[in-house]
């Protein structure tokens, strides 16, 4: 029993640490990528992290103070942080038992509800109007998220991920589960905020929307979220619609699904230097599109193909 | 016997309360003191029955006042379904009745003698209406309910809006309940009773023998109890009923009323409908129309500007949730009893876990009105969270529990009803489509709690204008049952095990759900996982308390190790505005500017909520109306006839003379015809 809470805890923290460490370091893999397509020099890769460290000695500035304003940053880190411990890294969910395919869209979407309580609390009007933009972001790319993941539970008739993750693998490419798997990678662009989809943050127009007020350790903390946010995203769907091959050996399988991830990054990181951000209700008609279309997923799933 | 001497006092306890408050109501707060001190009396003696209907099945039934010459008696037997709203009507009657004491102090106009005792009564009515299984008497509490509450909707009696609100309470539900008695009628010919039992026989008889008459029955029964839940486009009486009502009766009908609209549904098709064709037929009709109402109230609420009638849409859409749950759980239980079980099970935990944050949400909006005089999130223009920190941190739980935010208890029943939706695609596909139709919900829920919590609470702390008291919380007695209701969400949310087992007892205790497995087989035995599985596999898992306690390590461990760990100085600043100096009225987001791009993308296919007038026909006003063809022709004829008689009064004795003259040759003419000139 002890050995099995033993394992679960180890794996549970490998998760954990991989999403914290390696998101800062694909972030700044991904600004390289960027530079050269823009034919700059770019700044170093590890340069996430030492912006990280620099903020985290930053005076803390806050416009309010109330202990649960206080916290948030920390609490949205960590529901991205628990998201990754109910999703596979090359071995099973090490949190499988505690959540299942409604859990991670509900965690999922915990960071983003803090963030924009965070925003209206601040009492800026920009990130006011960065938060409304952020709901609104959110109302159009769960939807999307959820259909991809019912069509998985459907087709593997079970709603535990990994369950979902066995199935594909033993089961090889179907045509529902690779659209789904298209319409989670058009929803992984707006989940990891990245152009045309940055509308909440929208620098020029907004300034950085509801971070506008955050400062110091706050804004380290909401950034590090969301590098971590687009990692897992990407780490979900290369393991719940792209899991071959799979050699059922963590050691293997982990770097494995981490490359595929990146590959889906870089992919996001090309349409974001080649599109300039859409308004924000372009994203949702969009988004509304995407949804419709991945019912047909839906469709092929319930004829069995 | 015991349960039924329990509710004999707890029945006591009530009117005893209501005719105390009718006594000292005009003595200050002495009538809502004695009203808290009778419901208290009354809820501990309602949950004592509740507990006892749990623990051994109850005391068989006890029937009283008999009337013979209609197969009526007042029949009592609580049943673990009657107790499930038992243990909730007492307590939310206690919560709100303790919060009148305070907040109805804003009322100096209007007197409360119509206040205390009415209500007392209205919450006699709703238990009166779950414990009876005598069709007879259940209707005739379900008309208490509906009298009653209709005065308290009309409580302010020098608003128009009021009695416009009550007068659509009223007909809709006045009409729904002569359904409900036509319905009741029908079945009564053929049973000769109003007995549970001896009408369940006859409508099963009725189905088999008349099948259209016996569809018309139920046909009722859904119009009557789906009208008093508010599922739409029955339901338009609802935001406007509960937007009129003082707050604190929104939150007992949020809490109680409505939520016998379920009980009624539970009770009818489970009980005195046998499984069958027509079970599940009716079953995909509550589901459709609970998705209906889901989606069409909740879109609805997300652009009101009035926190109550905000509120009051979601009353609409949460109890689509629940007609959802229930119908799929009703048209699957012959196919598929697993998935069957789990959406009633659904169904009924959301209706207890809406009866613990919609009366707290409602409790808070009517905090804020008390203090700020003001629903009106656009005017409030937020920044009241640093002022009433208790009240902003109820609203807020409750927000993210009605939002489904985990770990709350909102999370837990909409997993339920979800994956009942998801799995059931083997017997449906249209039932993952609902279930993401649920999902997408969900989030347009949380977008507009959000939009109240940031309209009301968050933001730049407001500015009393000069010369006015400042702002503080609500005194405690309003305070202490938000403080409950909300730490029962939580507590709900985190530990849902033992309510769970109680809901499922509640379920399976119903007669018509024969084969319905048990708790360990549908949601796994144990005390920490809820695990739904089939066949060995698991389909389904949850467990909040090890996900909450991972979610603190890690937050506590971001907050120390990472937040915190550079040991920095944090500073008090204002709000930067990019250098502009501008009032800070000005610099708010007003909450009716949000999501207006979403609001537009939906625009056209916003459902508008039709506004139902009520036109009377023609012939119908003419009819009722005693005046055009009673009392006005009978005043105008009498007036005529008397200006004739004195007409005829000159004053002038050879006058009256030649009358009497007149009169007796009329007289004797008229003898002589009569007789024949006989003498």
């Amino acid at each position: 029993m002890s050995a099995t809470i033993l394992k679960v805890a180890a794996l549970a923290i490998l998760n954990v640490a991989l999403v914290l460490l390696l998101s800062p370091l694909y972030e700044g893999l991904l600004r390289k990528l960027k530079a050269t397509l823009h034919s700059r020099m770019g700044p170093p890769v590890f340069q996430p992290f030492l912006d990280t460290l620099k903020l985290l000695g930053k005076e803390d500035l806050l416009t309010v103070q109330h202990p649960a304003y206080a916290v948030a940053p920390a609490a949205a880190l960590a529901s991205v942080l628990l998201l990754a411990t109910i999703i596979p890294i090359g071995g099973a969910p090490p949190l499988a038992f505690a959540g299942d395919v409604i859990g991670v869209v509900y965690v999922a979407s915990m960071s983003a509800v803090l963030l924009i309580l965070t925003a209206f609390a601040s009492g800026s009007p920009y990130a006011a109007v960065g938060g409304s933009r952020e709901m609104m972001s959110l109302l159009s790319v769960e939807p999307v998220v959820a259909v991809t993941l019912v069509v998985g539970a459907m087709k593997a008739g079970t709603l535990s991920v990994a369950g979902i993750a066995d199935w594909n693998a033993a089961h090889g490419p179907t045509i529902s589960m690779t659209l789904a798997g298209v319409a989670l990678f058009l929803a992984v662009q707006a989940q990891a905020g990245k152009l045309p989809f940055d509308i909440p943050e929208a620098d020029q127009e907004v300034m950085g929307g509801p971070l506008v007020e955050q400062s110091g350790p706050r804004l380290a903390l909401f950034r590090w979220t969301m590098w971590a946010r687009q990692l897992v995203f990407s780490l979900l769907l290369v393991e719940l619609f792209f899991p071959w091959p799979r050699t059922g050996v963590l050691a293997a399988d982990a770097p494995l699904a981490l490359l595929k991830a990146l590959v889906v990054l870089v992919l996001v990181a090309v349409v974001d230097v080649v599109n300039p951000r859409l308004k924000v209700e372009q994203a949702m008609g969009y988004y509304l599109r995407v949804a419709l279309s991945s019912l047909a997923a839906m469709a092929f799933a319930v004829v069995g193909m | 016997m015991i349960t039924f001497r329990l509710l004999e006092a707890a029945a006591a306890f009530l009117i005893a309360g209501a005719l105390g408050a009718l006594i000292t109501a005009r003595r200050g707060r002495r009538g809502a003191w004695v009203s808290v001190v009778a419901v208290s009396g009354a809820a501990i003696l309602m949950v004592a029955s509740a507990v006892r209907a749990f623990r051994g099945g109850g005391d068989p039934e006890v029937s009283a006042l008999p009337i013979r010459a209609l197969g009526a008696a007042l029949r009592i037997h609580v049943d673990p379904l009657s107790a499930v709203f038992l243990c909730l009507a007492g307590p939310i009657a206690l919560l709100t009745t303790l919060y009148s004491v305070e907040y109805m102090g804003r009322f100096v106009r209007d007197g409360l003698t119509k206040y205390y005792p009415v209500l007392l009564i209205l919450f006699l009515a709703i238990g009166g209406t779950v414990v009876t299984t005598d069709l007879f008497w259940f209707l005739v509490f379900w008309e208490l309910m509906t009298l009653t509450s209709f005065v308290l909707v009309i409580f302010e009696r020098e608003s128009r809006e009021a009695h416009r609100a009550g007068l659509k309470y009223f007909v809709w539900n006045q009409g729904a309940a002569l359904g409900l008695m036509g319905a009741a009628l029908v079945l009564w010919r053929r049973a000769g009773s109003f007995d549970f039992e001896a009408i369940r026989v006859s409508l099963a008889t009725l189905l088999d023998t008349a099948p259209v008459t016996g569809h018309a029955v139920l046909f009722l029964f859904f119009f009557g109890f789906a009208t008093k839940a508010g599922i739409l486009p029955m339901g338009t009486w609802l935001p406007d009923a509960y937007t009129a009502a003082p707050t604190s009766v929104t939150a007992a009908f949020g809490g109680t009323m409505t939520k016998l609209g379920i009980y009624g549904l539970l009770r009818v098709f489970l009980h005195l409908l046998p499984l069958g064709p027509a079970t599940t037929i009716w079953g995909i009709v509550i589901a459709v129309a609970g998705l209906t109402s889901l989606f069409a109230g909740t879109l609805s609420a997300l652009k009101q500007d009035d926190a109550k009638r905000l509120m009051s849409y979601h009353v609409i859409g949460q109890v689509g949730y629940m007609f959802f749950g229930v119908g799929a759980g009703i048209a699957l239980m012959q196919t598929d009893p697993l998935l069957g079980t789990l959406g009633l099970v659904a169904g009924l935990f959301h209706l207890i876990n809406n009866s613990l944050y919609k009366p707290c949400l409602f409790l808070g909006a009517g905090a804020v009105e008390y203090r700020t005089g003001s629903r009106s999130l656009s005017a409030l223009g937020g920044g009241l969270g640093g002022v009433m920190a208790g009240t902003m941190a109820c609203s807020l739980v409750a927000s993210l529990a009605i939002a489904g935010v985990p770990p709350l208890n909102g999370f837990t029943s909409k997993w339920l009803l979800y994956a009942t939706g998801i799995l059931g695609a083997e017997s449906s596909f249209l039932l993952p489509v609902a279930a993401l139709v649920a999902m997408f919900i969900s989030i347009v829920t949380l977008a507009s709690f959000v939009k109240y919590v940031a309209g009301a609470f968050l933001g730049a702390p407001v500015v009393t204008p000069a010369g006015a008291p400042p702002i503080r919380d609500v005194p405690a007695t309003m305070l202490a049952p938000q403080y409950v209701l909300a730490g029962a969400c939580l507590v709900v949310g985190l530990a849902p095990f033992a309510v769970l087992r109680l809901v499922h007892q509640a379920i399976v205790g119903l007669p018509s759900m024969i084969g319905a497995p048990d708790f360990a087989s549908l949601l796994g035995g144990s005390n920490t996982t809820l695990a739904l599985a089939r066949d060995g596999i698991t389909l389904a898992s949850w467990a909040p308390v090890p996900l909450t306690a991972v979610l603190l390590i890690l937050g506590i461990a971001a907050y120390v190790g990472l937040q915190r760990a550079g040991g920095v100085v944090t500073r008090r600043v204002p709000v930067w505005a990019c250098g502009e100096e501008e009032n800070p009225a000005e610099l708010r987001y007003r909450a009716d500017s949000l999501y207006r791009p979403f609001k537009d993308v939906f625009h056209g296919m916003y459902p508008r909520m039709p506004v139902v007038r009520f036109e009377f026909p023609d012939f119908l006003r003419r009819t009722l109306d005693l005046d055009h063809w009673l009392y006005q022709p009978l005043a105008r004829g009498t007036q005529g006839a008397v200006r004739g008689v004195s007409r005829t009064h000159v004053g002038i004795p050879q006058v009256y003379l030649l009358w009497i003259i007149i009169g007796a040759v009329a007289v004797i003419l008229t003898v002589l015809l009569v007789t024949g000139g006989a003498p």
